[in-house]
């Protein structure tokens, strides 16, 4: 590994920017991670559904009727709420209301299922509605808001290899750079270190700040490929930010890379 | 409610930290904060917080090696154990050829922004402000946002003999109302003493732009002409700052100003400078390693001037230090927090009245940074954007993300506003800017709302 980034590094410098065009994207895991945190865990914190961070941090697209209803992503997309998995940054006994650490469903088959909640805001869901267990303070001296705690998208099969030699043309890009994204969570536009072009299912030309962007639904209903297990890696997010003033706390998501249809890059 | 700890008491505790045998300088950075926040959504209070925090920092340096200990045990046997917690880390550190040594005895400017009587203000206090914000609202929308109210004292001591003292106060509102047919707005207030913030004007500023964004329209992406807000305005100040006026940054070949002393970078219009002692602003007469606080012109009619050092990167720079360093351990360098970008002579009318085709912005949402050395960054319109067509407002759009050059922007800034407010876009900082107008503007997305 320190061969490869040392020598990207030196690429890097005689690289192009990568050119703006709309082509077939594959993320790698560290990306696909930074595609979750922002644009499936904010939008589905209960909050922010009920303009409780209004001020700040903004609200949601989703509402509460889109239970079991929005289409959110393609059949391949599933996404759990997991704190009780070992190793994940957003992993702990009891979140800050007492509720035990839960493995919930977001997400099943690319419909959404499940908000992440607190005893205070679950009721609103319906009778027996139950906290997810998502209630966490910064500190001893913050009142606990609703955060992510392992945000994962769960494997499907293949290889990034595969993926990519299946892909023909694209490009592949790795490791997050910089995340902007509107008080709804609908537009985002995302930035990463290094890409590289795919042209008939060949890593080819290495380009420098390479970046994408969507809309929130549009991108996930367009994603067709999801990587297996054996790429299935968990990450932190050690500086997620939210309330006011800000609290920073630290949440776990695991994700193969994944592959995404027409997607606008390159944007200057 | 609490009180100051005062200058007396903090150096008597402090100075249990500086004689540390095996040391060869102690630095004691003391901070108190106290204050009350209320946070407010759907019109009512939701959030309601009271906190009191006595930290302090302790940096030892030993050989040329450095550590800092932080701890909340604000007594002589705390601090003491700090410093030789300090000490135990700097011995397997590895030296810092660039250490410059502790901040020398210097004077310090005086700065009065503590405002007794108001340090205590009450929850009561903040509820009748948001009860105000609310009053100002008619049915079908409602406000959200955030009252606090804080007292600080900050004070550094160390062993070259340095002491430093300063309190203060800070009252910060901000409002957001949301509602009718897809209306927003927002308006905010920061001032060092309470009585200053206003929070029906505040209510009726947020109201106003929320009742007047109602059915906002589609507008497609592209070059226009802006006419910026402060609140925006802030935004790409605080992120100039961010990618471009570190001194460490400057002189390692990191920054957009790198090698730029002396040339033009912007429009002529454009001055942007840093004073912590204007009484415009919220500072304290000096920075987190006792240096004092001076005005520094970074960018003087057009033409860059220089950045911020705290003494690290001023002896990498071979220059003085500009009184910027942040609380240590900063691996980053310095920053200014008391910005200004200088007044002009336009009113928000003038500049509205000067544009052929362009879009009026309230603020920024969620802005990134692009692209450093060419100061791109991007962020999504919120709470209130406009279309502006042959000098008159048209009617709202729904939000637009940009993706736009800062020094690009304001090297086409065509009118600066007469009127100027402070805007917080970071933590600590706060940046004092009028409205400007720009004669193009990047577009590169649209949203939904």
């Amino acid at each position: 590994m320190r061969k490869r980034i040392a020598a990207e590094a030196v690429e890097l410098t005689r690289a192009k920017d990568c050119p703006g065009e709309i082509t077939t994207v594959v993320l790698d895991s560290t990306q696909v991670i930074l595609q979750v945190h922002e644009s499936v865990g904010h939008p589905l914190e209960l909050d922010r559904v009920l303009k409780m961070e209004e001020a700040y941090a903004g609200t949601s697209f989703v509402g509460l009727e889109d239970r079991g209803r929005l289409r959110y992503g393609s059949g391949l997309v599933t996404i759990v709420a997991d704190a009780t998995m070992p190793g994940g940054l957003g992993t702990f006994g009891y979140d800050d209301e007492g509720v035990p650490a839960r493995r919930v469903v977001l997400v099943q088959d690319g419909i959404f299922q499940e908000f992440l909640s607190s005893r205070e805001t679950a009721p609103v869901l319906g009778e027996g509605a139950r906290s997810t267990g998502a209630m966490r303070a910064s500190g001893w001296e913050n009142l606990p808001l609703i955060r992510m705690t392992n945000i994962n998208l769960e494997p499907v099969d293949g290889t990034l290899e595969e993926i990519i030699a299946d892909t023909g043309d694209g490009i592949h890009m790795t490791t997050n750079s910089s995340w902007s994204i509107d008080d709804r969570r609908v537009n985002f536009q995302f930035g990463c270190e290094v890409a590289r072009r795919i042209k008939d299912g060949r890593l080819t030309e290495l380009y420098k700040n390479p970046n994408y962007t969507g809309i929130t639904t549009e991108f996930w209903r367009s994603c067709d490929a999801v990587g297996g297990r054996d790429e299935w890696q968990l990450w932190g997010t050690p500086n997620c930010g939210k309330g006011q003033p800000g609290q920073v706390a630290r949440v776990g998501h695991a994700a193969p890379p994944a592959r995404f249809r027409n997607v606008q890059v390159g944007v200057r | 409610m609490p009180g100051l700890v005062g200058p007396d008491e903090v150096r008597r505790v402090a100075e249990a930290a500086l004689d540390l045998p095996g040391a060869d300088g102690v630095e004691v950075l003391f901070l108190h904060q106290w204050g009350g926040l209320t946070r407010f959504a759907k019109s009512s209070i939701h959030q309601s917080t009271w906190r009191e925090d006595t930290g302090i920092r302790v940096r030892v340096v030993s050989q040329g090696r450095l550590a800092v200990a932080a701890s909340n045990d604000f007594t002589k046997d705390g601090a003491r154990s700090a410093a030789t917690s300090a000490l135990e880390m700097a011995r397997v550190a590895a030296p810092d050829p660039l250490f410059p040594g502790l901040a020398p005895r210097a004077d310090v400017p005086e700065r009065h922004g503590y405002d007794q009587a108001r340090a205590s203000t009450t929850p009561e206090t903040r509820s009748q402000g948001v009860a105000a914000v609310v009053g100002q609202l008619r049915a079908g929308f409602h406000a959200a946002g955030a009252f606090e109210t804080i007292a600080a004292e900050v004070a550094l001591v160390n062993t070259e003999g340095q002491f430093c003292y300063s309190p203060y106060t800070h009252a910060t509102l901000s409002a957001l109302v949301a509602g009718g047919e897809g209306g927003a707005g927002v308006a905010e207030a920061h001032a060092a003493t309470v009585d200053a913030v206003d929070p029906e004007d505040v209510g009726r500023q947020a109201f106003r732009k929320a009742y007047d964004s109602q059915h906002p329209r589609d507008l497609e992406p592209g070059r226009y002409e802006v006419v910026l807000e402060p609140m925006a305005v802030g935004t790409l100040v605080a992120f100039l700052a961010y990618v471009g006026f570190g001194g460490r940054a400057i002189v390692e070949g990191r920054s957009p100003f790198s090698g730029k002393e002396g040339q033009v970078v912007c429009a002529e219009s454009v001055s942007i400078y840093d004073d912590a002692l204007s009484p415009d602003t919220l500072g304290i007469p000096f920075d987190f390693e006792g240096m004092p606080k001076r005005r520094v012109d970074l960018i003087d009619r057009g033409v860059f001037v220089q950045g911020v050092h705290d003494r690290r990167s001023a002896k990498q720079a071979e220059t003085e230090s500009t009184g910027h360093a942040l609380p240590p351990p900063n691996p980053d360098g310095a920053f200014p927090l008391n910005l200004f970008l200088g007044t002009g002579e336009a009113s928000l009318e003038d500049m509205i009245g000067a544009t052929t085709r362009g879009l009026l912005v309230t603020r920024f949402h969620y802005s990134n940074i692009v692209h450093p050395i060419e100061t791109t960054i991007t962020g999504m319109t919120r709470d209130g954007t406009w279309l502006i067509e042959d000098g008159r407002i048209v009617h709202p759009v729904k939000n637009l993300r940009f993706t736009q050059s800062i020094l690009e922007a304001l090297s086409n800034v065509e009118l600066i506003g007469r009127e100027s407010a402070l805007a917080s876009e970071f933590f600590l900082a706060a940046s004092r800017v009028p409205a400007v107008k720009i004669s193009g503007f990047t577009f590169s997305g649209k949203s939904d709302h």
